[in-house]
């Protein structure tokens, strides 16, 4: 055995040294890179891992607003389909009311100019009586030569009245 | 004796590395060539993880980059082998295996390595063909079984360690040398004698099992380093004048170059792969364990 290893140059001393090497090696390289790189494949793995999840919930809260937001569509959109409807009933009540309210002013307006139309008549009557009247009375008094009285002008106006009142 | 370089191109027809034996660097006391070449692959090898891991970043550069390829896609291997639990353990001592050696191999393909050294000089930059005595400067750190041996016995001894913490001694042995299967009762009994003669071979393979790993990777690197020699001494092995001699020492080589590459890598795969496989089968637990 001993032969054998001294054909192959084995000697104590050497192996010793190269063990030593090896050693030393295996030591920095644990310490100084192996353990340092891990470290940092295990952090990254760790980073990754959370930004995943993180990208999930991001995912997860995207569809609840995306939810959200179309349960709050839904509900304007519902909203404004009401309110259009209670707008046109409104708008017709206002409508229905304007046009009550129209009708309503006009017909007053009819029967108030009906009124003064009326009276504007009868101050007319009045006066074209009361001038009929003071021609008649004029008219009278110089057919007649006769100077009429109070008395007379009277009874001749309210005949006359009588007259034109048909 | 008189020192002088030579150089690949212009050496004769030599044994790789100046024999298998890994003498001592002349001027430099017990310093062999191949702890010299240890030396400086350890070297390299811990200046640019230091350089690559000294500032390490979430988002990583060039470097940093390259060495957590390395050790991620390492990690995956050995997991794969030896599982999820017994992985962080093993994993530093293997690394650092495969790394170490196939930057030794491939140090080891490094024009001059082997060829530049110490003899006696009969011209320009050339040794005596003859003179058996050439100590190469450089020597593959591989290709001595010192070191090859040396790796194997570390491995050994951190294999011993993570087999008692992961399985105990008891467990060891029984693991060993008790009947497997899930037998029990009269089976159990009546099939222990030969578990435990298997058991004997297992303990004599397991014995075995640095002798093979030492001498496997010593054996091919050499066996490379011989090829390369041979290839670049071949002009003057078959009788060639002095020119074409150089040419052919520098054309025939290059396709083994290639070749040794990849050897080099299989190698550092082979020796690291056999020691997860052993990690495995010595952790690894009976079904009727759980």
């Amino acid at each position: 055995m001993g032969e054998l290893l001294d054909t192959f140059g084995f000697t104590l001393g050497k192996f010793i040294s190269q063990v030593i090497i090896i050693f030393i090696v295996y030591l920095i390289l644990s310490k100084f890179a192996f353990g340092p790189v891990m470290a940092m494949l295990e952090e990254r793995r760790r980073r990754i891992a959370d930004g995943e999840a993180n990208l999930e919930k991001i995912r997860e809260q995207m569809e609840q607003a995306e939810a959200n937001v179309q349960q709050m569509l839904d509900k304007a959109n519902a909203d404004a389909d009401r309110l259009i409807v209670e707008a046109k009933e409104s708008a017709e009540s206002v409508r229905e009311q304007k046009t009550q309210a129209a009708i309503s002013e006009a017909g007053q307006i009819i029967a108030k100019a009906n009124e003064a139309a009326k009276l504007e008549h009868e101050q007319l009557m009045t006066e074209l009586k009361r001038d009929f009247g003071r021609l008649v009375i004029d008219t009278t008094g110089k057919v007649t030569g006769k100077v009429l009285d109070d008395k007379d002008q009277e009874r001749i106006n309210q005949e006359t009245a009588g007259q034109v009142a048909l | 004796m008189q020192i002088h370089l030579i150089d690949q191109t212009f050496s004769h027809a030599i044994l790789a590395a100046g024999g298998i034996n890994a003498p001592h660097i002349p001027g430099l006391g017990s310093l062999s060539n191949s702890i010299l070449v240890a030396l400086i692959v350890t070297t390299v090898i811990l200046l640019f993880t230091r350089m690559a891991t000294r500032k390490m970043a979430l988002v990583p550069d060039g470097k940093q980059n390259f060495v957590e390829f390395v050790v991620e896609f390492l990690y995956g291997q050995v997991e794969e082998i030896v599982g999820e639990k017994v992985a962080p353990r093993v994993f530093p001592l293997l690394a650092t295996l495969f790394v170490f050696i196939l930057s030794a191999n491939w140090f080891g393909l490094i024009p001059g390595v082997g060829t530049i050294g110490f003899g006696e000089k009969v011209g320009f930059l050339m040794i005596d063909p003859d003179d058996h005595s050439f100590v190469p400067l450089l020597r593959p750190a591989t290709a001595d079984l010192n070191m090859t041996f040396g790796m194997a016995a570390v491995f050994m001894f951190m294999w011993v360690w993570i087999t008692v913490k992961e399985t105990g001694v008891i467990g060891f042995f029984k693991h060993v040398f008790a009947p497997k299967g899930g037998l029990t009762g009269f089976m159990w009994w009546a099939l222990l004698p030969i578990f435990m003669f298997v058991g004997v071979i297992e303990i004599i393979s397991i014995m075995f099992r640095p002798v093979s790993l030492s001498f496997r990777l010593l054996g091919n690197v050499y066996a490379g380093e011989t090829l390369l020699h041979s290839m670049g001494n071949i002009g003057a092995l078959m009788g060639m004048g002095e020119w074409p001699s150089r040419i052919l020492g520098v054309l025939v080589p290059l396709p083994f170059y290639f070749m040794e590459i990849l050897v080099g890598l299989i190698q550092a795969i082979v020796f690291t792969l056999l020691c997860a496989v052993y990690v495995q089968l010595s952790t690894a637990h009976d079904e009727d364990d759980h």
